[in-house]
């Protein structure tokens, strides 16, 4: 047995004697400065998937809602790819149609999670101190929730509408996301544009919108795309719940309707293809967001909850 | 000392402020006594009872008596209290382990509660098991020979668990081991031990696939910073066998952020939980919690989620505690 012991040490300077043989970290660094070939497959799925969801409308694609486009639990032939559900209806066309649902919860869920959980951060990581303490203790309570729970608890209340079930999500995404631009601010904050934009007299919102906002942008980019990824999956578990949209389909919806056990049995390709569909989104979405997050050297991305 | 009973004050009070948030949401967004007197609840009574309106509904279906009713549950319930005073009593009764009465068949919350409790711990508890004997080992293995097939293929495959949701993977196992195969039961069997473990196997593995999968990159990455740490070079140099350096000089240091992802990922295996038994049909909290959530049940609701929250933020207080164990010098730091 031989151990893999490389020389270079992570973070020191070139103080350990550099080996010959390249050793782990080394390729690893090599990564890092290409996005890769993975990054772009990952987002050319991801355009696939988003002009499909626009273009349903006009797309040849039987009517969704529409019983009799194919016998009934029909495997997937030339007429319809995915196959049909139990009322005939085309799987091809529902899972282009769910996808509209699914992606609409995934992209405004992010946008609200990060319209306010990132000024929170900011502002709690700028100021330090009093905010600070107050803001962190928000987050933390939000914190103390599973996410799925909170999210029940909230669309009982509110209602079973697309806009509810963004909503949730949203704030679901809150804590985490106030908590990484807290930590990429407060080092920010520290550095000499910061200091010198201070001395030339900014004011305090000038410097946070002007010179750290950009700079906490950049690397929050990873972050959407998981946060986007965990949002989709959201919507599938709250669907499971019974609690996801009420009108309308989505993928999770789609999911839910196929894993019953008679349509499991007689026509798994109701619930495989809305999965494989589902699974390639959320996939692309992760890949992507991991290879910026190590493209920008983005540490500390806890995304708890689930 | 003082470390702990800082601790366990701070984690008192995240308690009391989450649930005062659920109680002050689901006092003032949702209406606590529909399931009581049922529509009549959203009457305005005082008019009623003044004799300013006679017939609210428009079907002759509100009257004096129906409002009486409504009052006389409002005095039950203490509805007719200021907001803090009536969770200031609440909490008292649940110190006292008294969480109130289920609206839908009277049985005490606590004993609902406490009855569907152990299915759902024990799923849990046996998705953490299969979760840390597939991650452990193999992340072990994987960096002892990093970058070889093994932690190529295994890197690999665990990004896809990562992505697979949850109740996805669900689906695909209750397929392919229930309904093709016929392997596991459809239902859930809980006549003894064996028959429950029987029943927990595929929904804890839907559980535990994706987290085994996040435990694994971790503990890679980790074990692989830690070999190249100068004294793991120092004990090779004294001639250690691999075995020991690994197990014994590795593999704690580099156990760190498992641990806390340990702690941050049991609130996704809750909420993961409430869904997996869904697919697989478990008479576990996570049924009940819809039920009542879809039945307005809300003593049931609240509940459930005072004990769901505060279990969460306890394992976490729990995890930090660990900290101390593995690193004495976390409790000297604060």
């Amino acid at each position: 047995m031989k151990l893999n012991l490389t020389t270079t040490k992570r973070g020191s300077k070139g103080l350990s004697p550099q080996d010959e043989d390249s050793s782990l970290i080394d390729d690893e660094k090599r990564e890092k400065r290409k996005i890769g070939f993975g990054f772009w497959v990952s987002i050319g799925w991801m355009i696939l998937v988003v002009i499909a969801a626009f273009l349903a409308p006009v797309l040849p694609i039987p009517d969704p809602d529409q019983t009799g486009a194919g016998g009934r639990l029909d495997a997937p032939n030339w007429d319809n790819w995915f196959g049909t559900d139990t009322n005939g209806r085309d799987m091809f066309s529902r899972t282009i149609w769910g996808s509209r649902v699914s992606l609409t919860v995934g992209f405004f869920a992010i946008v609200f999670g990060f319209a306010v959980g990132g000024p929170l951060g900011i502002v709690a990581g700028f100021f330090k101190g009093a905010t600070d303490k107050f803001l962190s203790i928000i987050i933390f309570i939000l914190f103390a929730f599973p996410g799925l729970v909170l999210a029940l608890l909230i669309i009982s209340l509110l209602g079973q509408t697309l806009a509810v079930v963004c909503l949730t999500i949203g704030i679901i995404g809150v804590a985490p996301v106030a908590r990484l631009a807290r930590a990429i601010t407060i080092s920010i904050s520290e550095r000499e544009f910061v200091a010198a934009a201070r001395i030339l007299g900014s004011t305090n919102r000038r410097i946070m919108i002007k010179e750290i906002l950009p700079n906490v942008t950049i690397p929050m980019g990873a972050l959407a795309f998981l946060g986007m990824a965990l949002a989709i999956v959201g919507e599938g578990g709250l669907a499971f719940l019974g609690l996801s949209v009420e009108e309308g389909f989505s993928w999770g919806k789609m999911i839910v309707l196929g894993s019953a056990s008679r349509t499991l049995q007689k026509a798994p390709w109701v619930s495989m293809f809305p999965i494989g569909i589902m699974f390639l989104t959320v996939m692309s979405l992760n890949y992507a967001g991991d290879r910026l997050r190590d493209f920008f050297d983005v540490r500390e991305m806890g995304i708890g909850g689930g | 000392m003082g470390f702990i009973l800082k601790r366990v004050a701070q984690m008192v009070a995240v308690i009391l402020a989450a649930t005062f948030l659920a109680f002050a949401a689901m006092n003032s967004l949702g209406d606590p006594l529909f399931n009581v007197v049922g529509f009549h609840a959203s009457v305005d009574c005082d008019a009623v009872l003044a004799g300013e309106i006679e017939d609210v509904s428009g079907q002759g279906g509100t009257d004096v008596g129906d409002c009486e009713v409504v009052e006389a549950a409002r005095e039950k319930y203490h509805l007719n209290d200021p907001l803090p005073l009536r969770y200031v009593r609440w909490v008292g009764d649940v110190v006292q382990g008294d969480l109130g009465v289920s609206f839908k068949n009277s049985m005490p919350v606590t004993t609902i509660i406490g009855n569907r409790i152990p299915k759902s711990i024990f799923l849990m508890v046996v998705a953490e098991i299969f979760a840390l004997l597939i991650a452990v080992p193999a992340a072990i293995r994987a960096a002892y020979k990093a970058n070889r097939a093994f932690d190529k293929s295994a890197t690999v495959s665990s990004f896809g668990f990562i992505s697979l949701p949850n109740f996805a993977l669900g689906v695909i196992l209750f397929y392919l081991f229930v309904v093709k195969w016929q392997i596991f039961p459809s239902r859930y069997e809980d006549d003894d031990f064996f028959s429950r473990l029987r029943s927990t196997v595929l929904p804890a593995m839907t559980l535990a696939l994706p987290l085994a999968a996040t435990y694994f990159r971790l503990l890679r990455t980790d074990l692989i910073t830690t070999l190249q740490e100068d004294f793991v070079l120092m004990a090779k140099a004294k001639g250690l066998s691999d075995r020991w350096i690994m197990f014994r000089h590795v593999l704690r240091p580099s156990l760190f952020s498992l641990v806390t992802v340990f702690g941050l990922s049991t609130g996704g295996l809750i909420g993961g939980a409430l869904v997996v038994e869904q697919i697989f049909v478990i008479p576990g909290l996570g049924r009940t919690f819809v039920e009542a959530v879809i039945r307005d049940d809300f003593p049931l609701v609240l509940g459930l989620v005072t004990v769901i929250s505060s279990s969460f933020i306890a394992i976490n207080f729990i995890v930090d505690m660990f900290y101390s164990v593995i690193d004495p010098r976390v409790s000297r730091e604060t």
